[in-house]
């Protein structure tokens, strides 16, 4: 038995080194920082308490980026949410075409973000066919294209996120709907039960575990967005997020000490929101 | 009704294909001519942009480089996800519950909150701007070590055994009796980490700062950026990126949705 331990713990050392040197060591090492005005290229720094995230509460360029992270999490999750549903009720049963059809939905969601972003940023600008497509639908679009104003700069980014990941969400409600037994639906059919009775008494209260679960990685994704910003506007045009704030002052300026103190900020909302959806997912 | 269905979901795949048809179309018209709607179904085709991209040089390191990074890290999961799951399963060791739960913690954990720290160990270990940077935090994956767990527990420990009654050792077993095994997990390890590495643009970004170790995302993003952008160039780079996972998509189209559902049923 005593050889089988060490064997054990061998085989897991990948593992174990690993969560220790990449993912313990950050966690509390970023914990550190954001209590100290560590900055990349200066050789002292000192000890500064909560200071930083005090500051965060005044620092309207943070507290503008986190109210657009807070707009793209709570706009374009129930959308990509209902959308993706949608989509996987039209597949759900069997027909000719099927696969092609739910290849096609998937496609968006297995190419490169960068990629996606590379594209939206042609379509949504002066003369993009999206620019022209709204002008023709009779909706006068910002002059310079989508991405290059105040007002439709987010939003345009939210859009395109729904479009690029309802199929994925699809995959996974599709799952859902396979594992409800068919015999619900037959019990039901005997009891004489209309298309949408059996809607709403079977398939939408069977599909919650997966609808919460899938909400719960959206939201976990969605706080994070920062390659569409990235790629698409750096920021500009009213379009910052909580992470590409944590990348500008980190990585542009190297203020690590109050940019750690922004991501352990956001680090806890995310847990705060996936600990009630937890809450919410064991009741259900 | 029949009929009204397939006209919906044709005008959703229309929706959904169409910016990677638009995009597939721009690489191919020469640098001259706008990529306009009327453009789109003109006759100008030319592979010009592709055959400069590879003449420049820099695009064709980048793809060198994300496609040697994405096999390193590819066999680096499949041998280490399947030791680890392995160990999960079937071992008794001090502290396995914890190192499990250290799993689950990280396949939650948001990301951003270790891109600072980790870019300054990376430095100050002094593997910043060098393969080492792009490949060592990410030879073990969380989703792997979890699928291949999942794997193990449903298979019968009968195999083992006899083997081990026949006197094999630890490592024969390992290789030779449950690794064969598991083959179709494997399977699904690998193609998905190889697409999550390929697409991969967070970290990359961070952890590099030259043409030389850059990965395609990376090397695309910082593309443009000049003051008017290279349209026809800068699709015929995207397509590049696209092609090779379109591909994957196309071969192992099973393996893949089969890996997304396993993973989320479960939970």
């Amino acid at each position: 038995m005593r050889v089988r331990q060490t064997a054990g713990v061998l085989l897991a050392s990948p593992w174990i080194l690993t969560f220790l040197a990449f993912w313990l060591f950050p966690l509390i090492y970023s914990l550190f920082l954001s209590l100290t005005d560590y900055r990349l290229l200066q050789p002292t720094y000192s000890w500064v308490g909560f200071q930083n995230f005090i500051n965060l509460f005044s620092d309207t360029i943070f507290l503008n980026s986190l109210k657009n992270t807070f707009i793209f999490v709570f706009g374009a999750i129930p959308v990509t949410t209902i959308i993706s549903l949608i989509m996987a009720l039209l597949l759900d049963k069997s027909f000719r075409g099927r696969t092609l059809f739910r290849s096609g939905f998937f496609m968006p969601s297995i190419t490169s973000m960068v990629v996606i972003a590379l594209i939206f940023t042609n379509l949504y600008s002066r003369g993009g066919y999206i620019f022209l497509l709204a002008q023709m639908a009779g909706f006068s679009p910002p002059g310079n294209g989508f991405l290059l104003s105040n007002k439709t700069a987010l939003l345009s980014i939210m859009a395109m996120d729904v479009w690029m990941s309802v199929g994925y969400y699809m995959l996974l409600f599709l799952a859902g709907l396979k594992s409800i037994p068919i015999e619900l639906y037959e019990a039901a059919d005997v009891a004489g039960a209309g298309r949408w009775r059996k809607f709403y008494s079977i398939t939408l209260p069977l599909l919650k575990p997966v609808t919460l679960f899938i909400i719960v990685i959206n939201t976990i994704k969605s706080f994070q967005v920062f390659i569409e910003i990235f790629v698409m506007t750096q920021g500009k045009y009213n379009s910052s997020s909580a992470v590409y704030f944590i990348y500008e002052l980190g990585l542009n300026r190297f203020e690590f000490g109050y940019a750690s103190a922004a991501a352990y900020l956001l680090f806890m909302i995310i847990a705060i929101f996936s600990f009630i959806q937890f809450k919410l997912m064991k009741q259900g | 009704m029949r009929a009204v269905k397939y006209i919906i979901l044709s005008i959703i795949l229309l929706i959904m294909i169409f910016p990677l048809l638009w995009m597939f179309r721009i690489s191919l018209l020469p640098a001259n001519i706008e990529g306009t709607l009327a453009n789109f179904f003109s006759s100008y085709f030319t592979l010009i942009s592709y055959l400069d991209l590879f003449h420049s040089g820099n695009m064709l390191i980048y793809l060198f480089n994300s496609f040697f990074v994405g096999l390193v890290v590819t066999l680096g999961n499949i041998l280490f996800c399947f030791m680890v799951g392995y160990a999960f399963s079937r071992h008794a060791f001090i502290g396995k519950s914890f190192w499990f739960y250290s799993v689950i913690f990280v396949l939650m954990l948001p990301a951003h909150i270790v891109i600072l720290p980790l870019y300054l160990l990376i430095y100050k270990a002094g593997m910043y701007d060098t393969y080492w940077a792009l490949i060592l935090p990410f030879l073990v994956n969380p989703i792997g070590i979890f699928l291949v767990k999942q794997y193990v527990d449903s298979l019968p420990r009968s195999m083992e055994e006899a083997a081990r009654i026949d006197g094999a050792g630890e490592m024969t077993i390992l290789l030779r009796v449950v690794m064969p095994l598991c083959k179709p997990a494997l399977a699904v390890l690998a193609i998905q980490s190889f697409m999550t590495n390929w697409n991969s643009f967070l970290f990359p970004l961070i952890l590099t700062g030259s043409k030389s170790v850059r990965t395609l995302p990376v090397g695309l993003a910082l593309y443009q950026g000049h003051q008017a952008i290279d349209w026809p160039h800068l699709m015929a780079g995207s397509s590049l990126a696209v092609i090779p996972i379109l591909v994957v998509f196309l071969l192992c189209q099973k393996h893949i949705i089969s890996g997304i559902t396993a993973g989320a049923i479960k939970q």
